[in-house]
């Protein structure tokens, strides 16, 4: 099977305790796959309470993306910490919705700032 | 299938490898920026394209894509070609249902990108291989 | 420049340079079939030829003025077309307006009948203005809007669900008891859309959802000086 000669990694980047995971590339399915991995790893050796994906930048996001990035939330929610889909472009999130793609487990947010007030939210929702 | 009054080729591209599915895909995202359509249109035949693209390569390990400015019953539009060699597929109507999933994939990939273009045209015989276009009118 | 040859007079007198003057005359209607209608037959004589060539002047000018009016009218309906162009265009822009009413928050006030084409412009507007403005929610108050058929409801349905994908939440008011059956008979699922009868109801709701609240302040007098004690209740 040939593999892409080039791989770049998605930056996993530690926000207090939380990860911010911004995707600035055209990811091949074999990098989104690398991410899920990247992500449970991360939050695991962080502790991570909640993950913040950035998908600002992305113009496309596919059933095998969205499907992926539902993965992620379901299996980061079975080692406690809550993911939040932050920055989807209007004409992605149009998409999706004709795609009729359903994207379980995952929050929503329109930037960054928003994704943590939201994840500090659910974390003092868990804590009472 | 679709039939166009006329038809330029703008992209031939073989499918090999898996990062051949973004490179592809962003050339259909560029034809399409390039032949006038609206941003979320773009997105829609993209994102079609992707899927179609992904089949081709998980099933049936690669094939060719062509982009192609079209003139179909007076109206321009942008096709999208993808033809393989693999399996086929047996039961067209069941792959065009929502929700049809094969072991390791894609349960929305023929409907959902029907959804976003304005036409979906598939033809495939078992054993021999498959072919589907995607029409999208530009505006 | 013919000499002034007599005509055989089978019918009536002779008549003067006839050639010269039936030349002239067609060529002059030529002129006038090739709608250059400036242009007159000299008239020189006095005989049976003159009164026709009087008679084609007349018609030249009858034309001439015909042609003009004609051109004036289409000018005048050209400058109308454009008018209605505009005042189209201008009730498109204010049948769609998205209102930011205050940090965070947007009204989209629908009104007319909604069709598919309007529908997605609409759509495609507030979801740029959500990321524009950075607004957490948005109010579509459909009050104005006389018939929900599947279509448009779908439309708003899948408008609100994008929004969501966004990170914003968007409230439906303004629903009348007509198409709260209509949206029922028609079997449309609104299941997690957060619908309110009136955008009164949608502010309120739209106020605490985002931690605020509307207070009453009391008027307190003017403080005159500091010698003077408050008028206070």
């Amino acid at each position: 099977m040939n593999e892409p000669s080039v791989v770049s990694k998605i930056p996993i980047i530690k926000l207090g305790r939380y990860l911010l995971v911004p995707i600035q590339v055209d990811m091949t399915d074999h990098m989104v796959g690398d991410l899920q991995t990247s992500v449970l790893e991360a939050i695991e050796r962080t502790g991570a309470k909640g993950v913040l994906i950035d998908i600002s930048v992305l113009e496309m996001v596919d059933s095998f993306i969205g499907r992926t990035l539902s993965g992620i939330a379901r299996m980061a929610a079975i080692m406690d910490a809550a993911v939040v889909i932050v920055g989807m472009q209007p004409a992605v999130a149009i998409t999706l919705v004709e795609l009729g793609l359903e994207m379980k487990g995952i929050d929503y947010a329109l930037n960054i700032e928003n994704g943590m007030t939201l994840l500090n939210q659910r974390l003092r929702e868990i804590d009472l | 299938m679709i039939a166009a009054d006329h038809e330029e080729v703008l992209e031939r591209v073989p499918l090999k490898a898996e990062i051949d599915i973004v490179h592809i895909r962003q050339l259909v995202r560029q034809r399409a920026k390039q032949y006038g359509m609206g941003l979320v249109d773009q997105t829609r035949i993209t994102t079609a394209a992707s899927e179609i693209l992904r089949n081709m390569y998980v099933h049936a390990d690669g094939g060719e894509a062509t982009i192609s400015a079209v003139s179909v019953q007076g109206r321009r539009g942008l096709l999208v070609t993808c033809q393989d060699q693999g399996p086929g597929i047996p039961d067209i109507q069941l792959a065009m249902q929502d929700g049809y999933s094969t072991a390791d994939s894609l349960g929305c990939g023929l409907p959902g990108a029907g959804r976003l273009v304005d036409r979906l045209e598939l033809a495939s015989t078992v054993g021999r291989g498959t072919t589907v276009q995607l029409l999208k009118y530009l505006p | 420049m013919d000499s002034a040859r007599k005509a055989s007079p089978v019918n009536g007198p002779s008549i003067k340079n006839l050639h010269e003057r039936l030349n002239r005359l067609e060529d002059i209607l030529a002129s006038a079939a090739a709608m250059k209608l400036d242009v007159r037959v000299p008239v020189t004589e006095d005989d049976e030829l003159a009164s026709t060539e009087e008679a084609i002047n007349v018609l030249l000018e009858d034309f001439s003025a015909l042609l003009t009016e004609r051109r004036q009218a289409e000018r005048e309906l050209q400058a109308k077309l454009q008018t209605i162009q505009r005042q189209q265009d201008a009730i498109n822009e204010l049948s769609t307006p998205v209102i930011k009413v205050w940090e965070g928050l947007l009204v989209l006030p629908i009104i007319g009948t909604l069709d598919s084409q309007r529908t997605l412009r609409m759509m495609e507007s507030l979801l740029q203005q959500i990321v524009a403005t950075g607004s957490r929610m948005a109010i579509l108050d459909i009050t104005g809007v006389p018939v929900v058929d599947t279509m448009v409801a779908n439309h708003l349905i899948k408008t609100i669900t994008a929004a969501g994908l966004m990170g914003a939440e968007c409230i439906l008011s303004g629903i009348s008891p007509t198409i709260a059956q209509t949206i029922v008979h028609l079997g449309i699922d609104l299941t997690g859309i957060k619908t309110k009868s009136t955008m009164q109801e949608a502010m309120r709701y739209a106020i605490r959802a985002n931690g605020q609240k509307i207070v009453t302040v009391k008027p307190v007098e003017d403080e005159a000086g500091p010698e003077e004690s408050r008028a206070d209740e």
